[in-house]
């Protein structure tokens, strides 16, 4: 099974031109998967579709899909990062605390950008180089951040931030801001990681680390540096989540790391590392804002709110593995 | 095999939703009891005293004690404003040394060991805001057994578990204060929706209930259009309120907030989607976090009571247990600079009626 | 065989040592720091409190061997809460009966996790995680959010009554740590999910039934969450649809404290066992010096690498020397 998925990792442009069936990507899968959420809920409750809702499930949630880009990156290398909605809290935290007291503005969004990459790099580092599984040092860094959270803020919540911080609330062009970073970062990074060397280079780690090996590529380096890119993304979607309303909680968001993960396997991101992309996490990200957003809409009772949630992430995963299997299948005559 | 299970799990999707939608209106098994309309105080119903007594009486009286907190979860506004008022109480007092330690998340397994821990520890009384009536009613009752004493504030055990309950408002109180508060801004036939934390919560789940019975008996004519859960997160409960906001257009007049998280982030959402004045907020917050609101006239009026007089009187309802003035069968209490609180329901010490901040008064305040 | 066991063997012991060590030190600094840590009836609470925790830690420590994980458990421990009130006060099942219907669908609930990850071949992670929102989303729906209270008195034995002066569920809790550590060390069962974990492909040509082994640990894992979710009713007298959320998080620390690998193939049940008690401890030990609960948690994360870090040197050391 891990043969095929290292090929298609090391060459993943889809190839078309052969029978539809083999194109059918997961991307496509989840972007089919939306047109249809939006067709039939929009033909239920006509508002769901109206540009106001359609900008508030993309405004609301980018900053799940820049996280997501990360996380995805991070599990290709055969990875997982547990405590990146704790990361996302203190960021958040130190954005705000910057701003209100009175560093230049600039300075309070770039700041927790660049101690994201610092403390990655050093998760990366002690996954690479001590050998301890990433699992294991994001569970300590979950409970480190979480608890020296509230040690040092005691949970006071940040008010009274200055003009001009809420860069999230911004509109140029119309557009909310939160929208241009999820698209332009999403096209970069999906650029980066088909044409780079050190883009394909996860693809390998991940999926055959000892052939990564023989092929010269350093196994220590290519993490370090896909935690380093990842703490980018976390910084970025910190930046994003603390800058959306005009109070920030200074606590640990509950369960967001499960909703990063989910939205990056969801995007047909294969936990065992080597295969998936990141268009697909943030096509995940979006089906699954749209979905909850949905269930409101067409008056789901809420106390099946959440089981229905369940059953449709369910349902895009055996989706996903079906393509899987067809294209084995295919592949194979 | 994995086609078919697919397009019947796709199914089964589609046939749950089929069932009625609910709306949900804090349904538990407990009765509501809705105020009159008029605000005629109802008839109070004389109770004997029903809190537990702790094994041995104390021997602290006057003496200095050691007291530990354990409210639902740290690190939010509002149990931070609690704490601050039992140390001004403790400053008062000078007596008694108070400290506040709990779960980082409203979770009714660590808050029964953080009680569990501050037994074994030793300490002279145990001020606890319940997670869940029932599951904290064992340890809470072991507390009792070692002869500590054990007065609640914000959210109740069951009575035999503690000896008081400061009480911040009746449940019924509240409802009417919210919906009163509502159909003044949005007249006595509009439409509201509600965002709450999560319907197992139990002070938000029995509000929810006396404001529907109260919204039924006195303003037949709101229309109550559905509840959703948005956790205590800051950003879901903007996500939520945004949702409503985008589903009802006109036909959504106002928006209750139901937890010092969720009234925020609705009346972020009216601001953000330019609805101020359209859509109207009421709920329960912190007057700093609703400051903003309250002066670009987004929001009329925040109900709450102050949380910092509830901490301050918890603090003042156990130093009076210890010293023996306040026994079973009383029906006051003095508590410092409030004054005179009466005891009601048995073994309940009521703070007053819920305190409407509005936009005269809020920036008096500082929690 | 033996000459591949034997060095793994060594390994497995060193990182034992380690917490072993952890655990002597850590019981020695909180006996001072904390005069009522050392008490008998103290540490016998501490049993009562972590029992839900380690009865599923067990389950887990199997699938993580098999290089598997399961992230529904808290949710599969919520659903059977719910349903033992549902069984029990809507249905008017009698109570035995209910209990065991509760542990029933938990076991249910992890046959399913192991039925598609076996059929489908959807990897244990995914399917775990999905089923994490959709168990707990079951509990909610069929709960409709309601409580149920008022359990009948007897049935607190479980939870909140003693035998022979030691809680009741810690009895069940030794009786479950014998059963899974002859399992795992005395059959060709527990050689096997070793054999899973360290090349599964190897595993299927030697014969060894894997879809099968899988299948069974997964719903072992559901019916020991829904054990553990009965036992957690019966110890705070109500069921909540919320009831064991996050308890993954805490399961999973536990057994990777306690040096099973989560790459597979590495993991001893004695390892857990002091995985969980290392954590319990030193959680009640910190509280009782004083330490707030928030400062807690960020000595348990720093614990866990730490241990983690120590192992991996001391290996490499030997390594190194060898």
């Amino acid at each position: 099974m891990a043969a095929p998925e290292a090929t298609t990792a090391l060459a993943p442009t889809p190839r078309r031109r052969w029978v539809p069936r083999i194109a059918l990507s997961q991307e496509l899968v989840l972007f089919l998967a939306i047109v249809a959420l939006f067709v039939v809920v929009g033909a239920i409750n006509p508002r769901f579709v109206a540009e106001r809702n359609l900008q508030s499930i993309f405004l609301g949630n980018a900053y799940i899909a820049v996280a997501a880009i990360g996380m995805s990156m991070v599990i290709i290398s055969g990875n997982i990062d547990i405590s990146v909605g704790s990361l996302i809290g203190v960021l958040a935290t130190v954005s705000g605390t910057l701003a209100v007291a009175g560093v230049p503005i600039v300075l309070s969004w770039v700041i927790p950008v660049l101690l994201s990459i610092a403390f990655t790099t050093t998760m990366g580092a002690m996954v690479a180089y001590l050998r301890i599984p990433s699992i294991v040092v994001s569970l300590g860094f979950l409970s480190i951040l979480k608890g020296g959270l509230i040690v040092v803020t005691g949970g006071a919540w940040i008010n009274a931030l200055p003009e001009g911080f809420h860069l999230a609330q911004m509109k140029p062009f119309g557009i909310p801001m939160p929208i241009y970073f999820m698209v332009i970062l999403t096209i970069a990074a999906a650029l980066w990681m088909r044409l780079s060397a050190t883009g394909r280079s996860i693809y390998a780690v991940g999926g055959n680390a000892e052939a990564a090996r023989l092929s010269g590529i350093s196994r220590e380096r290519t993490v370090v540096k896909v935690f380093a890119i990842h703490g980018f993304f976390v910084g970025i979607a910190a930046l994003l989540y603390a800058t959306q309303l005009a109070i920030i909680q200074s606590t640990v968001p509950p369960n967001l790391e499960l909703t990063i993960i989910t939205a990056s396997v969801v995007g047909g991101v294969s936990i065992l590392g080597g295969t998936g992309t990141v268009v697909g996490s943030t096509l995940a990200a979006v089906l699954l804002a749209a979905i909850g957003s949905s269930l409101i809409f067409i008056n789901v009772s809420p106390y099946w709110l959440r089981a229905v949630q369940g059953v449709l992430i369910l349902v895009t995963v055996l989706a996903d593995m079906w393509r899987r299997m067809r294209q084995a299948r295919g592949r194979g005559r | 095999m994995l086609r078919t299970m697919t397009l019947a799990l796709l199914a089964g999707v589609f046939a749950v939703p089929a069932m009625a939608q609910d709306r949900w209106d804090g349904a538990d098994s407990l009765d509501t009891n809705p105020l009159a309309c008029d605000g005629s105080p109802g008839e109070m119903a004389m109770k004997e005293y029903d809190g537990g007594q702790p094994a041995t009486m104390s021997d602290k009286m006057g003496q200095e004690i050691t007291l530990i907190d354990v409210p639902k979860l740290v690190g939010i506004g509002y149990f931070a404003a609690t704490t601050k008022g039992q140390a001004e109480a403790a400053a008062e007092l000078g007596n008694v040394n108070v400290s506040t330690d709990g779960p980082t998340e409203a979770n009714i397994d660590d808050q029964i060991t953080f009680i569990d821990n501050y037994i074994t520890q030793g300490v002279d009384g145990i001020l606890f805001a319940a997670n869940d009536p029932v599951a904290i009613a064992p340890v809470l009752k072991k507390a009792l057994g070692e002869g500590i004493h054990v007065v609640g504030y914000d959210a109740n055990s069951e009575p035999d578990a503690r000896e008081w309950f400061v009480n911040q408002a009746e449940f019924n109180g509240i409802g009417k204060a919210m919906i009163d508060a509502m159909a003044e801004e949005i007249g006595a036939d509009g439409s509201f929706a509600i965002v709450t934390s999560t319907f197992t919560t139990p002070n938000q789940a029995r509000w929810i209930a006396e404001m529907q019975a109260y919204q039924a008996a006195c303003h037949p004519n709101m229309t109550w259009l559905e509840t959703v859960e948005a956790q205590e997160d800051n950003n879901l409960s903007f996500n939520q309120a945004t949702t409503l906001i985008n589903k009802h257009g006109d036909d959504l007049d106002g928006i209750f907030g139901m937890t010092s998280v969720a009234t925020p982030a609705s009346a972020e959402a009216v601001t953000q989607a330019g609805a101020c004045g359209e859509i109207a907020v009421v709920g329960l917050a912190t007057p700093n976090a609703m400051k903003p609101y309250v002066a670009s006239d987004c929001v009329k009026s925040v109900v709450l009571w102050n949380p910092v007089d509830l901490g301050y009187a918890a603090v003042y309802v156990m130093r009076a247990v210890v010293d023996g003035k306040l026994k079973p069968g009383d029906k006051s209490v003095e508590a410092g600079k409030l004054g005179t609180l009466s005891v009601v329901n048995g073994s309940e010490i009521l703070l007053g009626a819920p305190f409407i901040f509005t936009k005269d008064n809020i920036n008096d305040f500082d929690f | 065989m033996s000459d591949t066991t034997a060095p793994r063997m060594r390994l497995t012991v060193t990182h034992e040592l380690v917490l072993l060590i952890a655990l002597f030190v850590s019981l020695a600094v909180l006996s001072v720091t904390a005069e009522r840590f050392m008490s008998v009836g103290n540490l016998l609470n501490q049993g009562r409190l972590m029992t839900e925790v380690a009865l599923v830690a067990l389950p887990m420590t199997f699938i993580i061997i098999t290089a598997g994980i399961d992230l529904s458990v808290g949710s599969m421990f919520g659903l059977s809460a719910i349903m033992l009130g549902v069984f029990w006060h809507n249905l008017g099942v009698p109570l035995p009966a209910a209990m065991a219907l509760a542990m029933l669908v938990g076991t249910a609930a992890g046959f399913f996790n192991g039925l598609l990850i076996t059929r489908l071949r959807v990897p244990p992670l995914i399917m775990t995680l999905a089923t994490l929102a959709l168990y707990r989303g079951l509990a909610e729906g069929i709960s409709q959010a309601r409580s149920v209270r008022g359990y009948p008195e007897w049935f607190f034995v479980l939870g909140q009554g003693e035998m022979f002066g030691v809680p009741t569920q810690l009895w069940i809790l030794v009786v479950a740590i014998i059963i899974f550590w002859i399992v795992l060390t005395r059959t060709t069962f527990g050689r096997s999910l070793y054999a899973i974990g360290h090349n599964e492909t190897a595993a299927r040509y030697s014969a060894i039934k894997v879809d099968r082994i899988k299948l069974i640990i997964y719903s072992l894992s559901g019916f020991m969450s829904g054990l553990a979710g009965v036992i957690f009713v019966s110890r705070v007298s109500t069921t909540r649809s919320d009831m064991g959320t996050g308890l993954e998080l805490d399961v999973i620390a536990a057994v990777v404290l306690g040096g099973t690998s989560i790459f597979g193939g590495v993991g001893t049940i004695a390892g857990t066992v002091l995985g969980f008690t290392l954590i319990q401890l030193l959680k009640n030990g910190l509280a009782l010096t004083g330490v707030k609960g928030d400062a807690t948690i960020v000595v348990i994360g720093t614990v866990l690498i730490l241990s983690i870090l120590i192992t991996n040197f001391l290996q490499h050391r030997r390594g190194g020397d060898g």
